[in-house]
């Protein structure tokens, strides 16, 4: 049952931030998808909510400059729908895909997302292999953070209290890439990632891969590039050796826990499985895509 | 037996209710409203286990609230479920706790004009509570020394003393089972381990009460019994049954959850009477998913069989994790050997049953009462068996199953009848063909990433918990069936629908038996005061017993349309039949032999009104003096993926014999989620505790794993199929369905895996880590 609460809304942009400035206690609500069960659990007593729904500025995906810019009040549902988000972020489309249930995309928000930092959260591993960047904006002025910095552990991120999370950009992918996402929880629907992740490879015109990109979620206290399992791919072809080899590495670079969904055993054993097949169907495709 | 020929039961027809389903004009409790409503809430325990020292209730009193504490309720203790009869009713449980014994036990509520100061108001009240330590483990629970959740107990009308937290105990020894072991060919045991799982139907417990200026009370609740929330009421507050009026409301599913009287609906009745205003009161979800749970357990089990397969005896020890209150824990323990021996044939059995308090939720029926747990250990140990015999399966289950002619007390030791209808042949060959049972592969046969088995669960529920004697089970039931002037009929019965359309098939059977259109047929609006006693719609009972009633009621009906027509007609009854005019769409009553002697069923009841004569309708009760099985067989064909443990269902073929099939559409939606509902028992659904005793994920849907409609196999890839039989003891040849469908799905799932992977599992759920961590042991290289 929820308790009692204040609340905002403000009309413009300039009086949201004004209101983030001022009041300390102020919490931005998006979706509130996380905020109010949070609230039914007992927290946030005492603080008052800013709807901030309705602002403009918070909305919108448009691909413009070689960027994909999409605003912080994007919905799941909304990233679902768009033709714009199936061509150029395919990954992200995957994890729209698998995200919760219609009800909950219909509300649940990019930004809620990023900014709720849970190690589950599914559009982390896609946008990090994206390259993708946040949009900060406060009263004192606009800043931009690679996603990798800004996400710190569970729950907890880079953005300062009086900032919203106004948008976030990742460039156009470059010819001879591809990119997947795969999400392993315990039912289809409605049901948090045990473990997920994203794998992109860019390729050269001998099929030598030239960038790797492989991120983990729910595997550790944030969701996780794996470095050393991208590095060993740099500069080879993909083959079942290189492949396996990535995908151990994977697996090593996980730090999980045991929790109600899983052990940290099983996360680490299916990590290494996930990447494996993530590797696998992104050669299949890159082969496909070289014959066309 | 030749069947009769029916014109409308088992026609496919659109459900009475359906419009109003699904396009949410329903009333459900929480959508009534009344003038000068009062929103309650209940202030919940944050332990698990405590004694409350202190309750100060002002600061909530001074924002305006009514607020109830142990002062304000009777102290009476009673047991909420009271189908067991009172000489052997264990009764623990008071209006508000008098120690709190699992978390979110209702400790104080508040009443206040709106739900938000409710809310402000129960959080405002002070309780000092002296922590006790939590015991969620049986095993922990019965040692000595362990924190005692009980003294004392209600066993009828003495007080008994609990110790050791051994709610109760029950034995069973029928034959010589140590001369059965010593004579045996082969033994086969194991020790199984079903999980506690969360009923998940869509409303959450919820009542409407309101007081009464003659000091009575009128109530909506969500029940699967009107009449047993009145006789509690009653017992209770101490008020004349005839005061209390308790209304048939839609529920949103029930899965059992609501067989007993729970906690909200006494509570949310003291509020109204202290307030003297009505109040509405809802557990959230996360309170309801503390409330209640199916029953757990361990069940150690041991079979003998001679070498030609025939078996010669069982032995079953079974504890059973019944949660934080004794709600039917003396049936429980009752039935769970009822399933076992009304499974196979098995003349010597010695059983001891023990039911463990916890401080976790309250265990309580939920879709099988005790039967999948027992049928998910009897059929793995079948399958042990055959495997040892060298038998196929099949074949050992149709040399040993209980069937035609045998003698059945699924319902427990006291309630036994004689198997009358069969369709068990039918359905296994059924189904094996469907399923391509011959081409199985060998157990642990297959190498290579995904592995094919193919498994079989073989199960059965009640239909009813009736039987030639009383025993320790209340069951029976009653209707009314009236005639209106315009020859429609109305029929009014306490029977609830959870929403597998058993009042349909109420409404369909009456028509059968009266010839008159389904469209006329009108399920009267009803409550305690208009409606014959019925013990509640439970143990796959509502077509059987509840239908019986119906057409017990209807068959008077005729009757008496036959001898009121014969008098208009100037001819003797007996010379008068009755049949559906398809024509006129009327039921008419004529005289074979001079067809132009017929009077429709309309003509007769304006008749009866025009010239001031009479209602023609009967009342009746009914008591079932058999509990036919309801027999359902599944056979599964799944795919393990042995680099990730996940199952997946290939195919499926459920087969059940309901007698005669009222409902095609429904029976056949009753398989589908029985499946679903069974497969996510055997693969994937859990609730755990953290050692506070709070639900892991405290409470919150998202990791209750309920199997949703993406775990249903494609409906192409499962079929449903139906025995050609006949209950000669049920209502126009019927059974009943509902909780069999799910009994033997777990067992059907470890049937597979073994079939598939060659390793077997003797716990649920069987998760993809189980299987990857067994898969490891098995072949310490790695797999991939
Ligand atoms: C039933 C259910 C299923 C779920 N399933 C999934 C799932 O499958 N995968 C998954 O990843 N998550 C899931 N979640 C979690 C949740 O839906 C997501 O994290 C969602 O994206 C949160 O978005 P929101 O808009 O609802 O956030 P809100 O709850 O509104 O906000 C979340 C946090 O972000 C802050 N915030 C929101 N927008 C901004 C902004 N623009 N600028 C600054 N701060 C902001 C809020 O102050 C708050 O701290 C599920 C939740 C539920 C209830």
């Amino acid at each position: 049952m929820l308790p009692d609460y204040d609340s905002l809304a403000p009309a413009t942009w300039a009086e949201a931030l004004a209101a983030l400035a001022a009041q300390p206690d102020v919490v931005p609500i998006a979706g509130g998808t996380n905020v109010v069960v949070g609230m039914r659990a007992g927290e946030l007593r005492g603080r008052t909510l800013m709807d901030i729904n309705r602002l403009p500025e918070l909305h919108g995906i448009r691909v413009s400059d070689g960027h994909v810019v999409i605003g912080g009040g994007t919905t799941v549902a909304e990233l679902l729908a768009s033709p714009a988000i199936t061509e150029h972020a395919y990954p992200l489309h995957q994890a729209a895909a698998a995200f919760a249930n219609p009800l909950v995309r219909n509300r649940a928000t990019i930004g809620g997302n990023l900014v709720d930092a849970s190690p589950a959260a599914d559009t982390y591993p896609p946008l990090l292999v994206l390259d993708a960047e946040v949009e900060l904006v406060s009263l004192h002025g606009v800043r931009w953070l690679p996603l990798d910095q800004f996400v710190l552990g569970v729950n907890q991120t880079e953005r300062r209290p009086e900032e919203l999370l106004r948008s976030v950009r990742w460039p156009l992918a470059p010819e001879r890439s591809a990119g997947l996402h795969h999400k392993l929880a315990l039912r289809k629907g409605t049901a948090c990632s045990v473990m997920s992740a994203a794998v992109r490879v860019d390729t050269d015109q001998l099929g030598r891969c030239t960038a790797a990109r492989i991120a983990l979620g729910a595997v550790a206290p944030r969701p996780i590039r794996a470095h050393e399992a991208e590095q060993s791919l740099v500069g080879e072809s993909l083959t079942e050796v290189t492949i396996r080899r990535a995908a151990q590495l994977a697996g090593q670079a996980c730090r999980p826990i045991d929790d109600v969904r899983s052990s940290a055993a099983y996360r680490r054993r299916v990590a290494e499985v996930v990447v494996r097949r993530l590797l696998t169907a992104v050669d299949l495709e890159l082969k496909e895509g070289a014959q066309a | 037996m030749d069947k009769p020929k029916l014109n409308i039961v088992g026609q496919e027809t659109r459900r009475k209710d359906g419009v109003a389903r699904v396009t949410g004009q329903e009333k459900y409790t929480p959508d009534i409203s009344l003038p000068r409503m009062l929103h309650g809430r209940i202030l919940s325990s944050p332990y698990a286990h405590a004694r409350i020292r202190s309750i100060d209730a002002r600061p909530a009193e001074e924002m305006g609230a009514v607020v109830l504490t142990w002062d304000d309720i009777p102290h009476v203790r009673y047991n909420e479920r009271i189908i067991t009869v009172p000489s052997v009713l264990h009764k623990d449980h008071y209006v508000l706790a008098d120690k709190v014994r699992r978390m979110g036990e209702a400790v104080a509520a508040v009443a206040a004009e709106t739900e938000a100061l409710a809310e402000k108001a129960a959080r405002a009240i002070r309780v000092e509570y002296e922590v006790l330590p939590v015991l969620l483990d049986p095993s922990e629970a019965i040692k000595d020394g362990a924190e005692p959740i009980y003294d004392t107990a209600m066993w009828g009308t003495n007080e008994i003393p609990i110790s050791g937290n051994i709610a109760c105990t029950r034995n069973v020894e029928e034959g010589d089972v140590d001369q059965a072991f010593a004579q045996a060919d082969v033994i086969v045991e194991g020790r199984f381990n079903t999980q506690k799982i969360y009923h998940a139907q869509m409303e959450t417990k919820s009542c409407v009460c309101r007081p009464e200026p003659d000091g009575g009370l009128t109530v909506w609740p969500t029940t699967q019994s009107i009449h047993n929330v009145r006789i509690l009421l009653g017992q209770i507050f101490d008020i004349p049954l005839s005061k209390i009026h308790v209304k048939k409301v839609p529920v949103g599913g029930t899965f059992g959850s609501s067989i007993q009287m729970n906690p909200p609906i006494p509570i949310c009745a003291a509020l109204a009477l202290k307030a003297r205003r009505p109040v509405r009161l809802t557990l959230t979800r996360e309170e309801d998913v503390h409330d209640h749970t199916r029953y757990a357990g361990e069940i150690h089990l041991k079979l003998a069989a001679r070498r030609d397969g025939t078996l010669l005896g069982a032995e079953m020890e079974l504890v059973g994790d019944i949660g934080a209150h004794n709600i039917q824990a003396y049936s429980y323990l009752g039935v769970s050997i009822g399933w076992l021996v009304s499974l196979y044939r098995l003349p010597n059995v010695r059983y001891h049953g023990t039911a463990v308090y916890t401080n976790k939720a309250i265990s309580c029926a939920m879709q099988g009462f005790g039967n999948p747990q027992v049928t998910f250990a009897a059929e793995s140990l079948i399958d042990e068996l055959a495997e040892k015999l060298g038998m196929d399966p099949l074949e050992l289950r149709l040399k040993n199953y209980v069937g035609l002619g045998d003698t059945f007390w699924g319902q427990g030791p006291t309630v036994r009848s004689v198997v009358l209808s069969d369709g068990v042949p039918q359905l296994l060959h059924r189904g094996a063909e469907i399923i391509g049972w011959e081409h199985r592969p060998k157990p642990g046969s297959q190498t290579g990433r995904y592995r094919r088995g193919i498994g079989l669960g073989r199960g059965f529920h009640t239909s009813s918990a009736g039987a030639p004697q009383p025993g320790d089970v209340i069951d029976f039931s009653g209707a009314m069936v009236k005639v209106n002037t315009d020859g429609s009929v109305d029929v009014v019965t306490a029977l609830m629908d959870h929403g597998g359309g058993t009042l349909e098939a109420i409404a369909k059977l009456v028509a059968e038996e009266l010839c008159v259109p389904l469209e006329l047929v009108n399920l009267a609006p009803a409550e305690t005061g208009s409606t014959m006693y019925d013990c509640v719609t439970h143990a796959t009972r509502g077509v059987y017993a509840g239908g019986g009633a119906a057409v017990k009621a209807a068959r008077q009906v005729r009757q008496e349309l036959k001898e009121t027509a014969a008098r208009f007609l100037n001819v003797m009854p007996e010379a008068l039949d009755l049949r559906l005019d398809k024509q006129s769409g009327q039921g008419v009553v004529y005289v074979p032999s001079i067809p132009d002697r017929r009077m429709t069923i309309q003509e007769i009841a304006t008749r009866c009104w025009t010239e001031s004569w009479k209602t023609i309708a009967a009342a009746v009760s009914f008591r079932p003096t058999n509990c036919p099985p309801a027999y359902v067989n599944v056979f599964v064909e799944i795919e393990v993926d042995t680099w990730t443990g996940a199952v997946r269902t290939v195919m499926a073929a459920m087969g059940s014999d309901c007698g005669t099939v009222v409902n095609p559409v429904m029976a056949a939606g009753q398989l589908e989620g029985g499946l679903n509902k069974g497969a996510g028992y055997a693969l994937f659904e859990t609730n755990e505790w953290n050692a506070d005793g709070q639900v892991a994920g405290g409470g919150y849907w998202i990791d209750a794993k309920t199997a949703a409609i993406g775990e249903t196999p494609r409906l192409a890839d499962f079929i449903t199929h139906f025995a050609d039989t006949w209950e000669p003891t049920g209502p126009h040849g019927a059974k009943g369905i509902g909780e069999a469908a799910t009994n033997p799905v777990a067992a059907a799932y470890a049937n597979a895996i073994y079939n598939a992977i060659g390793v077997r599992f003797y716990e649920l759920p069987i998760t993809p880590e189980k299987i990857l961590r067994a898969l490891a042991a098995e072949n310490a290289s790695d797999p991939h």
